[in-house]
């Protein structure tokens, strides 16, 4: 139900948004490539958002640990917020930009709000029948080591090319949570 | 005498001749000017008369060219009116739709804004989302400390295997009530392990529904708030 363009405009949307919003700065090298969606968990938690369309849902899953990498990383010094929160608004940011990015082809669109559930849960994402089920490993700098997942279930054919490049790259969407 | 007398009388006669010459001379210069006087007279009244038939000839021409134009006038002014009248029915038959579109796109903005009300009821079921999670949470640890309870008996039936077995002959019972018990454990373990995957599945199927209702719900309020925008930009091109 969702052509091959549309999938591969789904990856590149996706790549474009953790580049973007997932290191806090733009100095940090971040790496990404594609992985096997049936690896073993490896991360203790994840972040779930979802898009929702008239003709489709997407899932966007973060996979992180709570480790001291990620603590120095993400909260460096700071010691008045703890590192889920951080990544919580982290991740409603790349969703954001993916929800931005998706809005020039699909005008109706709504987002969620941030979820953190336990990375078990992740396997059962076969149980939403996806037609699109794609998993990246993402290294930020030297220590900081994530996976997005991104599934996509449709209730319509999904055929579109985005134009990533063009996209606005000012800021994602903001939510508040 | 006699000649004077006949002087006299022809003088007389004479001058009688001379006065009657002159009385037909004034009489034939009266009548020759007078003569002309008619002639000329006649000459300005035919032409007088010329003049007026003409003037009159025209005048009836306009007169007619008068009431012609006045019949197209009445014809023209009756055209008119009547479309007058028409432009007057269509202009009350605009005001009234004009009134009726206002009236409708005034309820389109009151409709769109009652049914932005929606998102309260998406994110009531939302929050029940966070309720259910609890739940779940809830019966996470308890099927966590009911593993840890499978474990131990796992330990203690193992425990009671080693005893058995020291026992010798005697404690042969006994050992097949620590296998049992271990098998029973087994069981139980991998119960638990079953329990706690059913627990994530549903967790994951939860957190994607209730978040697809709130992403959806959020969807239809973005909607309804351009079909509001869209009935104001109409409900202000009205007026």
């Amino acid at each position: 139900m969702i052509s091959a363009r549309a999938k591969e405009s789904v990856e590149r949307i996706l790549r474009k948004a953790v580049q973007t919003r997932l290191p806090i700065s733009s100095e940090s090298d971040c790496v990404i490539s594609a992985m096997a969606t049936d690896t073993p968990v490896r991360h203790t938690h994840v972040v779930v958002l979802t898009i929702s369309s008239m003709a489709f849902r997407l899932l966007l899953v973060l996979h992180f640990s709570e480790s001291d990498a990620m603590r120095a990383y993400y909260l460096g010094e700071r010691t008045d917020r703890a590192l889920q929160e951080v990544f919580l608004e982290v991740s409603n940011l790349c969703c954001g930009a993916i929800n931005q990015a998706l809005q020039a082809d699909f005008p109706d669109l709504g987002m969620s709000t941030p979820y953190v559930l336990d990375a078990r849960c992740v396997p059962h994402l076969s149980e939403l029948d996806p037609d699109y089920l794609a998993s990246f490993e993402i290294r930020i700098g030297e220590s900081v080591d994530l996976i997005a997942t991104v599934c996509v279930c449709a209730d319509a054919p999904i055929d579109f090319v985005a134009d990533v490049d063009s996209a606005e790259e000012s800021s994602g969407e903001l939510e508040l949570f | 005498m006699e000649i004077h007398f006949i002087i006299a009388a022809t003088s007389s006669a004479v001058t009688a001749l001379i006065a009657w010459a002159l009385h037909r001379w004034h009489r034939a210069s009266t009548a020759s000017r007078q003569g002309i006087a008619t002639q000329a007279g006649e000459t300005a009244l035919n032409q007088a008369q010329a003049r007026y038939d003409a003037m009159s000839s025209a005048h009836a021409q306009q007169v007619q060219a008068l009431e012609s134009q006045l019949v197209e006038l009445r014809e023209d002014l009756l055209n008119r009116t009547e479309l007058a009248d028409r432009i007057r029915q269509e202009l009350d038959d605009a005001t009234r739709k004009h009134a009726a579109w206002e009236q409708q796109a005034s309820r389109i903005i009151n409709e769109a804004v009652r049914l932005k009300g929606l998102a309260a009821t998406f994110e009531r079921w939302h929050e029940q989302m966070t309720s259910l999670m609890t739940q779940n949470q809830d019966m996470h640890e308890k099927n966590q400390e009911l593993s840890s309870i499978v474990r131990h008996v796992v330990i203690v039936s193992l425990n009671a295997s080693i005893e058995a077995a020291r026992a010798g002959t005697a404690g042969r019972g006994f050992a097949v009530v620590a296998s049992e018990v271990r098998a029973l454990a087994a069981r139980s373990e991998e119960l638990s392990r079953s329990y706690r995957d059913s627990l994530h599945r549903n967790d994951l199927t939860t957190t994607a529904t209730f978040q697809d209702i709130q992403a959806g719900g959020k969807m239809i309020a973005a909607s309804l708030s351009s079909v509001e925008a869209l009935a104001y930009q109409f409900h202000n091109t009205l007026h």
